[in-house]
Order: structure tokens, then C-alpha cells, then sequence
């Protein structure tokens, strides 16, 4: 099996499913889906071609839109299962049923971009403060830090 | 009757707080959850202001103990965007560096089993010959933490034959030192027994949560980076992946060991078969539009950056995925059915980056309602004195070697 054969199979198989599959560098192949056909794809994935492992989920604002990029491997090459979600409607399928690895990353989607995963089994904050403000999201574009302004204890 | 524990999260010494909260029956850990966050530092955020050279000393300090992982990660990831071919010298210094700093780390994760299992002359001997490798990076970069070897195109600083006689000579004393070690395990019946049938995770549930590394590794997955999704100079360099089938901490110590006898094999190869020629290339400022996922087998397992750039000379996007957080899932499955007394060495096998610090651990006691503050050498003092009685000899367990 080399990526050549894997995106052949892709093609045959899911072409239906999919929008587009494509070898974008050595080892690396990018797959375009709809939300709502992630989980058969990554089941297709997983249990036809062995790609078990999920590197992490990587979220990016493209401005009208949030891209969330799943980076699957197996032992020969990466699948960057790509997919758009508009940024009215923030919602994501959550992939836990496929690959119970996901939880952590998904929780923290959730957190830096404010992206609703539907049906994920753990919804807690991962990573921001308890006393973080509703609301907020620091990885969209539009989030930026403001330094609150120093108060010197006993000074002017 | 059940009790709830808190382990963590907070301790001024610590540079990765996570809090632990465990459900018991008696002395068994039913349930854990876990809770991260108290150290978020929102590099990422802060990584999309800064240009693509300064992010080099950013993404390095991301990590006191495996720094030049993330930085390594990084900028093979800006390399690929740059569409830049390293110079070969620079990339086998590189590779030398990577896996100096693998000795290291397992070096130093060998000491922390041996304190937490309660062998702790074995810890002195261990983290005194760590002291060798960090000399050898201290000649090599001026530095003993924060190398500052890469920059685009290669490495900063080159290394001449006086530093390779000096390195290969440090190698040899390393190599007799641990082969010592191994021998020395393999006559201590009780280091072996108390490590054996500790933490288990089994083959199917660590592929499932996604557990990368030594951890993996040791429960039988040979997925290895280096291997799989060769970068720097791997492909040209001979060595194995290690693996191990016990599924336990055990396994994970064997795993460590035989990969620090593939790493000397590997340094050696790399001194004895270094190329003439530039050590860097030049390199561009901007980048043009596109994304690359970074791959790297660091000494804990996976490290991953995923890199978008936007035509200018700063990242449109840096996401850093490290590698003790791929492992946490799998941490938990290996507390479930496990025993209070057997938290400090699970939670050591997965080597978070929080080892060598003291932590709080509340005791609640859910019968009497009243709570009891423990401090990690306590918890440490109470595993000991568990297993203190039990006679390992009878288990008849032998060290795999």
C-alpha cells in the first residue's frame, strides 16, 4: 500500500462521499467532505484502511467560515479529512463513535473557536480558565487580547 | 462505599499542573476525569503575531525537556512551506541533536521509575549519567536546555572534530553505563516485580484513544514517526523500532531502554558518516499560501504542528499538538481497576513533563466527611510501604532481556 494506491481506493470506493481527494505532498493526502458525511468517511477510513490513528483536529477561521482539518494516519501516509462549517451556524459532528482518541481534541474546539460538537459525550471547557467569559473565543480572528491596564498597589 | 480524590493540580514548582479526580471503591480507582488548562499560555494565539524566525524561539519553549522537538517540528514544517532544501550537513546535525536529547529524556524518565517504584539509588545513577549527554549538548549548542540549533535551511552552529572525538568517547562510557543497568534491572527481582502487571493497556483500547509513543509501543503497536513518515536524515540511518507485549509499565521501561541502545547506534552512524559541505542554505523571509502537518517522533511519542501561512512573513495559523496530551485519554483507561498506590508510577510511565516536582493530593473522606492534605512524597511513602511485604520473588517475573 503507498499513497498512490490509498487515494485510487479512495476514489473508487467513497468518490460519491466525498468532494474531493487529492495528493498534496509526499505522504500527505487531502480530503474534502460535507459535515454530514464525516463519520461514513472516517469509518470507510479507519476500518477499510487502517488509518486508526488521529493526529489531532486543527481548527482555522477563514472569515465567513470555520475549517476543521482531521489528520488521520496509518503506518505508510496522513489523510487530512478537511471540512467547512459556515460561521452563522458553528456546527460540527463529533467523531467520538469512530475514534474514541477525539474527546480531548473536539473539547477543545469547542473552547478556542467556539464550534458546537453535536452528540459529544464529554461537553465540559478543557482548557480555558473557570472564570473565562462567556462568549469568547481567542482563536477566531476577530478575538484580541487586551492587557488589562497595571494598577501599581499604593501608587498613583 | 466510595471515596473521591483530587490529585493536583496546583504546585508553585510544577511547569504542567493538571488535576486528577479519582473515584474509589477501598483502595481501586474506579473512575478518573480529568481536568487541564491551569498553565494555557495561548502560544498559538500569540504564534499568528510573530514572524516566522521569531516563532523558532517561541515554539522551543514550549517544552523545558523536549524543546528541540518543537522547534525541530516546526521548522521542517516552515521548510516544506518554503519549499527549501536543508543543507545534508546541517540535517544530520539535526538528527544528532534529536536524538541526544531522546538520550536525555529517557535517561532522566529511567531515574523518575526508579524513584516512584522506590529504587531510588537507581535514580542517582541515572540522572548522574544524564549528566554526560547534557555536557554533550552544552558543547555542541552553549546551551544545556534550550539548544537553539535550528534556524531555516539547517542548523546555527556546526560541529568540528575535536566536539566529534569528544562526543563519540562520551558515547562509549553511555553505552557501558546502561548495559550495567540493564543487568543490574535483570538481578533485582523487586524492581522488576513491582513494575510488571502495573498500568495495563491493552493493544486494542491504545489504538482506539489514540496513544502515541513509548506508551504505544509497549503495548505491542509498532508505530514509530521515524519510521513511518521518515524526516531529517532517518531514512538513511539503520535502527528498529522498539516494541514490547506486556501492555504494562514494565514494558514501557523496556521500550525506553532498548530505544536508548538504537539511539547510540544511531549518534555513532551519524559522527562516523557526518557529510562535508554548508551546514545552512538560505533562507526566504515570506511564504507563500499554503499548510503543511509536521510529524515528529519525540522522545514522549507524536509531536505535531499543523502550519498555515497567508503570503506574508507571519503564520496565518500554528496549531502544536504535544505529545502528552495524545496520551492522557489512554492515561485514564490505565488508572481505571488500578490501585491508589499505583498512581505516582502509572501516571510517571506516560513521562509527562511534570516529573520531577512534588504535588498535592486531597484526601476526602466521604464516610466521615473529613479531608486529609497529602503531598506526593507522602503518596510516594504510602506505595512504598504497600508493597513493602510483598514478596516479588514469588511472582517469578523476569526481566525481559
Amino acid at each position: 500500500m503507498n499513497p498512490e494506491t490509498i487515494i485510487e481506493k479512495i476514489n473508487d470506493d467513497i468518490k460519491d462521499k466525498i468532494q474531493e481527494a487529492a495528493l498534496t505532498a509526499p505522504r500527505r493526502i487531502n480530503v474534502k467532505v460535507g459535515r454530514e458525511r464525516l463519520n461514513e468517511v472516517l469509518t470507510y477510513l479507519k476500518e477499510q484502511l487502517g488509518f486508526t490513528h488521529l493526529g489531532t483536529i486543527s481548527g482555522a477561521d477563514l472569515g465567513e467560515s470555520f475549517e476543521v482539518v482531521y489528520h488521520i494516519s496509518n503506518a505508510v501516509t496522513t489523510v487530512n479529512v478537511r471540512i467547512l462549517t459556515p460561521r452563522a451556524e458553528p456546527k460540527i459532528p463529533s467523531v467520538c463513535a469512530v475514534i474514541p482518541g477525539a474527546i480531548l481534541y473536539e473539547r477543545e474546539l469547542q473552547d478556542m473557536f467556539g464550534l458546537v460538537v453535536e452528540n459529544i459525550p464529554d461537553p465540559r471547557p478543557l482548557l480555558l480558565a473557570d472564570d473565562w467569559p462567556a462568549g469568547e473565543y481567542p482563536l477566531r480572528k476577530d478575538w484580541h487580547f487586551n492587557r488589562p491596564a497595571e494598577i501599581i498597589p499604593g501608587g498613583e | 462505599m466510595e471515596y473521591k480524590v483530587a490529585l493536583g493540580p496546583q504546585h508553585p514548582a510544577l511547569h504542567e499542573p493538571i488535576s486528577i479526580r479519582m473515584t474509589l471503591d477501598g483502595e481501586v480507582i474506579r473512575d478518573a476525569d480529568l481536568k487541564l488548562g491551569y498553565n494555557h499560555r495561548g502560544i498559538e494565539k500569540l504564534a499568528e503575531s510573530r514572524t516566522y524566525i521569531q516563532n523558532l524561539y517561541l515554539t522551543e519553549r514550549i517544552c523545558g525537556i523536549c524543546s528541540f522537538s518543537h522547534q525541530t517540528c516546526y521548522t521542517q514544517g516552515v521548510e516544506k512551506l518554503m519549499e527549501l532544501v536543508p543543507a545534508k550537513r546541517g540535517l544530520y546535525i539535526r538528527t544528532l541533536v534529536c536524538e541526544l536529547e531522546r538520550v536525555h529524556s529517557h535517561l532522566l524518565w529511567l531515574g523518575v521509575a526508579g524513584q516512584e517504584a522506590g529504587f531510588e539509588s537507581f535514580f542517582m545513577y541515572t540522572w548522574r549519567d544524564r549528566e554526560v549527554v547534557m555536557d554533550i549538548l552544552d558543547w555542541i549548542s552553549g546551551n544545556r536546555v534550550h539548544y537553539s540549533m535550528n534556524t531555516f535551511g539547517g542548523v546555527r552552529r556546526d560541529i568540528d572534530d575535536l566536539q566529534k572525538k569528544k562526543i563519540l568517547d562520551s558515547l562509549g562510557l553511555l553505552q557501558s553505563r546502561t548495559e550495567y543497568y540493564l543487568n543490574l534491572a535483570a538481578s533485582e527481582p523487586t524492581f522488576v516485580g513491582r513494575l510488571a502487571g502495573v498500568g495495563k493497556l491493552s493493544k486494542e483500547k491504545a489504538i482506539s484513544l489514540c496513544a502515541v509513543g513509548p506508551t504505544l509501543r509497549a503495548s505491542g503497536v509498532p508505530m514509530d514517526v521515524r519510521k513511518d513518515d521518515p524526516y531529517a536524515v532517518y531514512d538513511e540511518v539503520p535502527f528498529e523500532v522498539c516494541t514490547a507485549d506486556s501492555c504494562d509499565v514494565l514494558g514501557r521501561a523496556v521500550v525506553r531502554v532498548k530505544e536508548l541502545i538504537q539511539s547510540y547506534r544511531i549518534i555513532e552512524f551519524l559522527l562516523k558518516n557526518l557529510p562535508e559541505g554548508p551546514f545552512k542554505v538560505k533562507a526566504p523571509r515570506k511564504v507563500k499560501e499554503n499548510e503543511v502537518y509536521s510529524r515528529y517522533e519525540a522522545p514522549r511519542g507524536e509531536n505535531v504542528h499543523y502550519i498555515k501561512s497567508n503570503g506574508s512573513d507571519k503564520p496565518e495559523r500554528l496549531k502544536v499538538r504535544a505529545p502528552t496530551l495524545a496520551n492522557y485519554a489512554a492515561t485514564i483507561a490505565m488508572l481505571k481497576n488500578g490501585f491508589i498506590a499505583d498512581i505516582p508510577l502509572i501516571f510517571a510511565a506516560i513521562d509527562p513533563c511534570i516529573c520531577c516536582a512534588e504535588r498535592l493530593v486531597q484526601l476526602d473522606d466521604a464516610r466521615r466527611g473529613e479531608s486529609q492534605i497529602l503531598t506526593f512524597s507522602q503518596l510516594r511513602a504510602m506505595a512504598n510501604e504497600r508493597y513493602k511485604n510483598v514478596n516479588f520473588k514469588k511472582k517469578d517475573i523476569a526481566w525481559p532481556f
